[in-house]
């Protein structure tokens, strides 16, 4: 089996700008999402259990480079470094559909047609987890997107069991047909330690980089601003005068009990104060 | 592998002698000793190995301090154009604090500001990096994410190498070079680091607060890349300890050093202190409105000269905090120096061991005889008596009473009644604290032979 996994090159611990909402990261703590990191496992294990090969690729600039050198001191065969067309307009969203695009190109021009392509449940820093369905439309390719397990080894039909989480703590039990996209949620999985002669074999390895193909045009985009919210209906303030309509409207000038923190050490005056409140809201009546 | 796990082992792993060697030198810890240790190595020629447990060098660090430039002259000419700074430090103060008073020495200098600059506020979460990176550039093998869990030692004791926590995780080197920090394993296992490490070593604690550069332009006097440095005395209460309150581009570090005996018996939480010295009306103008956005803690070596282990053993050095290469004197407060000092050191030292081929420790000699021409052990040796001085119960607890007593009585007018001579109200000031004159001067020529 042929797996290929997708790994996203993240700052999870990037800075937002107040003011101006300017998001600032660094190469230096950007790298691969947990989410990412259980995908390359499942994907070294399933390749390993096969008899397979597992490569990495990641659509991202150079700082990723040393991502994708971790990716193959924990044992992927190959990577691949897709280096981005261009800046992204930072005010569009990110809809998956370029990255989509840029990766299935690369791997087809580069590996052929994968078995299997293995990405994180959703991004960190954009979060829509478009682009997996994104990809296995790209492949055209069947797709089982927020798995939490993945069985390491296909069944006697050629297929894969997977497991799903729905809503209301249910599962889904999915037998995926290959060739397909999965991405995977950071459940259950614990990515290997990559062996230390490994890693300093990687240390000094060539990523390839190829350029990426142009994505569509994004639909023209000719604003760009915060959310607001709607404003909320209220009935209108009773009083003859503004004064009183203002106040009304406000709640200034009425009385009102505020919340009271209290902070004491001793047990017994701390249990007494739980049981005057509980008492005062009517908890203990009866 | 069985000493692999959680955390480092207790015991050196037996080795026969290795045929070859993967690296000519390890250097654990990709800190300013570790980082300065490997770049020294790696220009020297030497294959060097540079292990960081952290993800990325400076990730896994506390610090907001002042690193000074002349140590970095020797080591990357003309640091003042790259370095990672947040501020120059162009104002230096020692600030006494006693219940609600203050008294402070306040010393600012306009040509800190340019070069050659004096010192720099950095975070040394883009310091560490920097340096590192000069030292991987030179051709240093940067491994981060790696723990390193035991020495490989032969049966003659000798290090050849060190065990990680990684699958066939041993490598092995000639020289090992120990920059691990406070708390070193690898001297622990080697049989450097004895003794009562509590008694000599301080918690310290600290908040960054972010405030916009302007504010912090105006209430602390200074103007541009200029910032500020002061260190205090009097501020931790029963606790023998000091603070520090320094200037970054748009946060400043505000924190405490605590004694971990005195942090014990008094019974009171760092961050109680570092509250109440926040409340301090000498200290709140400064901070208020400052939106915390960083607390953490880490251990201090503070014991000086005295408390300084064994720095060399067959095949191994010591740099850095893991040497308790820290001097706490009072006025000086360095730790970053005197790691960078010594890891140059100690770089160099073993590149010269690994050139004649003896890294026994008669080899590695060379390193303690260069510390102690340098700053490093000369300022150590000489001011070994400063930790003591400076974290005695007088210089703690009455001292600072003391000064702020005759200071306010220097400057209080209360006419018509005359005027008393200083030696009047210097006695009248020690009366009220509990000082006897002869231990006042008994302190004082101390501080004399220790500082003078």
């Amino acid at each position: 089996m042929f797996v290929v996994v997708a790994l996203r090159w993240v700052d999870e611990r990037a800075e937002v700008d107040p003011l101006s909402g300017r998001v600032r990261t660094s190469d230096r703590s950007a790298g691969a999402s947990a989410a990412d990191a259980a995908a390359l496992e499942l994907g070294l294990r399933l390749a390993g259990s096969t008899g397979g090969r597992c490569a990495a690729v990641s659509l991202a600039p150079a700082g990723a480079d040393e991502l994708l050198r971790g990716a193959l001191a924990s044992g992927t065969d190959e990577v691949l470094r897709v280096e981005p067309a261009g800046e992204p307009d930072p005010r569009a969203a990110d809809s998956g559909a370029g990255t989509a695009v840029a990766l299935a190109a690369a791997v087809r021009e580069r590996f052929g047609a994968p078995d299997l392509v293995l990405t994180g449940d959703h991004s960190p820093d954009r979060g829509t987890g478009a682009t997996p369905a994104l990809l296995a439309a790209e492949f055209g390719c069947a797709q089982a997107l927020g798995l939490v397990s993945l069985d390491t080894e296909p069944a006697a039909d050629g297929r894969l069991r997977a497991l799903r989480r729905l809503d209301r703590g249910r599962r889904e039990r999915l037998a995926v047909p290959l060739p397909a996209v999965c991405s995977v949620e950071a459940a259950g999985v614990r990515p290997r330690t990559a062996a230390l002669p490994a890693v300093l074999a990687a240390r000094s390895a060539e990523v390839p980089v190829v350029a990426a193909r142009a994505a569509p045009d994004p639909p023209p985009l000719t604003a760009a601003h915060g959310y607001r919210p709607r404003a909320k209906e209220l009935p209108a303030p009773a009083g003859a005068d503004p004064l009183r309509r203002l106040r009304e409207l406000t709640g200034a000038g009425q009385r009102s009990d505020p919340p009271r923190v209290v902070v004491t050490d001793d047990p017994a005056e701390a249990a007494d104060e739980l049981l005057a409140f509980l008492r005062a809201e009517g908890y203990l009546d009866g | 592998m069985s000493d692999r796990g959680a955390g480092p082992s207790t015991a050196a792993v037996p080795i026969p002698r290795p045929q070859r060697y993967d690296f000519d030198a390890i250097v654990v810890g990709a800190g300013p000793a570790g980082s300065a240790a490997a770049l020294e190595l790696a220009r020297a020629g030497r294959s060097v190995a540079l292990l960081e447990r952290g993800p990325f060098p400076g990730s896994k660090n506390v610090y907001g301090g002042v690193v000074y430039g002349r140590v970095l002259d020797g080591l990357i000419p003309g640091w003042q154009q790259e370095m990672p700074v947040q501020r120059w430090v162009t104002r230096r103060q020692t600030m006494v604090l006693s219940g609600a008073r203050s008294l402070t020495v306040d010393f600012r200098n306009e040509n800190w500001g340019r070069a050659p600059h004096n010192g720099a506020t950095t975070h040394r979460a883009e310091f560490d990096p920097w340096l590192a990176e000069h030292a991987q550039r030179a051709g240093a093998v940067l491994v981060p994410s790696t723990v390193v869990v035991a020495l490989l030692r032969t049966a003659d004791g000798a290090v050849h190498g060190v065990r990680t926590d990684r699958p066939d995780g041993d490598l092995t080197a000639r020289v090992v070079l120990a920059c691990d920090g406070v708390n070193s394993f690898l001297a622990k296992q080697a049989g450097l680091l004895g003794g009562d490490q509590a008694s000599h070593t301080t918690l310290g604690v600290k908040e960054t607060l972010a405030l916009p550069r302007g504010v912090i332009d105006e209430r602390f006097g200074v103007t541009g890349s200029g910032g500020v440095d002061v260190e205090m005395l009097g501020c931790t209460g029963k606790v023998p300890g000091g603070g520090f309150l320094y200037t970054n581009a748009e946060s400043v570090s505000i924190g405490l050093v605590l004694g971990l005996r005195g942090l014990a018996r008094a019974k009171v939480r760092p961050e109680h202190l570092l509250a109440e010295l926040k409340r301090h009306p000498s200290i709140a103008p400064l901070v208020r409105g400052g939106e915390l956005v960083e607390y953490s803690a880490h251990l201090i070596p503070e014991g000086g000269y005295r408390t300084m282990p064994p720095l060399i053993a067959d095949g191994l050095l010591l740099a850095g905090d893991a040497a308790g290469m820290c001097l706490a004197a009072g006025i000086w407060l360095e730790g970053v120096n005197f790691a960078l000092g010594s890891g140059m050191c100690a770089g160099r030292a073993a590149a010269t061991a690994l050139a004649t081929g003896d890294t026994s420790a008669a080899g590695l000699a060379g390193y303690r005889s260069a510390l102690r021409s340098s700053f490093v052990l000369a300022d150590h040796e000489r001011l070994r008596d400063a930790p003591g001085l400076v974290l005695s119960e007088r210089m703690q607890q009455r001292y600072p009473g003391l000064l702020c007593d005759f200071a306010e009585s220097v400057f209080a007018v209360d006419n018509p009644r005359p005027k008393p001579g200083f030696r009047a109200l210097l006695r009248r000031a020690a009366k009220r604290n509990g000082v006897r004159m002869r231990d006042l001067a008994k302190d004082a020529l101390t501080g004399l032979r220790t500082f003078g």
